[in-house]
């Protein structure tokens, strides 16, 4: 994997985890940003900007694809490279929660 | 018929924030915007007074076919471009939540787009300035014939013009990545 792409995507924003996350199906920027809120108990709210500039920046990157276009709306996927990024994130969030409860990381 | 009018005003590149909220002020009013001419033109059409949210998007024209029905999805009207602006409103009565009310729920999205901006205006004003501005100043102050006093004039008032819009520019957009940036 390229490091530059390791150093902008590790670690990554909330909205950018959930965005990679939801992506695991083909889906559209609203449809995700429902489905974060719905996830979220509605605590995590992604604005229509930030999920456009967000969708651009990780389609430009590599991490997921354009798959095809529904009624105007843009349906994306994530690719393997996004699948490496959002597990690298899910190993580095497992750890945290690791040890924020005082566990030992290293069993 | 809804009577119109057309207010002269000038807000810099870096003046986003205060574009918004004097819009909201003017719909509070009864006045909506309905249109802008550059340089500083705004065509508002009486209507309702309402509370209504305006937010300004940069994209310097990139927007692709599906942003539109993304802004519009979340409930945000699109009623205006302007030189790489988009002019988008929502009433205050169809948002649940704050953020309901925003275009980047992100502070990292804000710096991005105030790097858009400095990349894509600032800078070429920068070069223009130095590149062109600045030398032809320069070269006219020298020369002495009637039509050369004629444009040194013209030179110096772009010569202060491009240096405050520059200055201003440059250390508004500057405090405000430093305002997203803490926050974040």
């Amino acid at each position: 994997m390229d490091n530059k792409i390791r150093r902008i995507y590790v670690p990554m924003t909330e909205s950018g985890f959930y965005i990679l996350y939801c992506l695991q199906q083909p889906q559209h920027g609203y449809g995700i940003g429902q489905q974060v809120k719905q996830m979220t108990g509605g605590e995590l709210v992604i604005s229509a900007g930030t999920m456009y500039g967000t969708l651009s920046k990780m389609e430009k990157d590599g991490l997921i694809v354009f798959v095809r276009e529904e009624e105007k709306r843009k349906l994306y996927q994530i690719t393997s490279l996004g699948t490496e990024i959002l597990n690298l994130e899910i190993h580095r969030i497992e750890r945290l929660y690791k040890n924020s409860r005082g566990e030992n990381v290293n069993e | 018929m809804n009577s119109k009018k057309w207010i002269i005003r000038f807000f810099t590149v870096a003046d986003y924030e205060e574009e918004e909220i004097w819009l909201r002020e003017k719909h509070k009013n009864g006045w909506k915007l309905v249109k802008t001419f550059p340089p500083c033109f705004y065509v508002f059409e009486s209507c309702t007074p309402e509370d209504v949210v305006y937010r300004l998007d940069y994209k310097n024209n990139t927007e692709s076919s599906d942003y539109f029905q993304m802004f519009a999805d979340y409930g945000w009207e699109c009623f205006n471009r302007y030189l790489g602006w988009l002019y988008f409103r929502k009433p205050v009565s169809e948002t649940d939540t704050e953020q309901d009310a925003e275009i980047f729920s992100d502070d990292v999205s804000r710096i991005d787009m105030a790097d858009h901006i400095v990349k894509t205006r600032l800078l070429p004003l920068v070069i223009i300035f130095f590149c062109c501005v600045l030398p032809n100043f320069i070269i006219c102050i020298n020369e002495s014939d009637p039509f050369a006093d004629f444009l040194t004039i013209v030179f110096a008032v772009l010569f202060f013009l491009y240096l405050y819009l520059i200055f201003h520019c440059g250390s508004k957009l500057r405090r405000l990545r430093e305002k997203y940036s803490k926050r974040s």
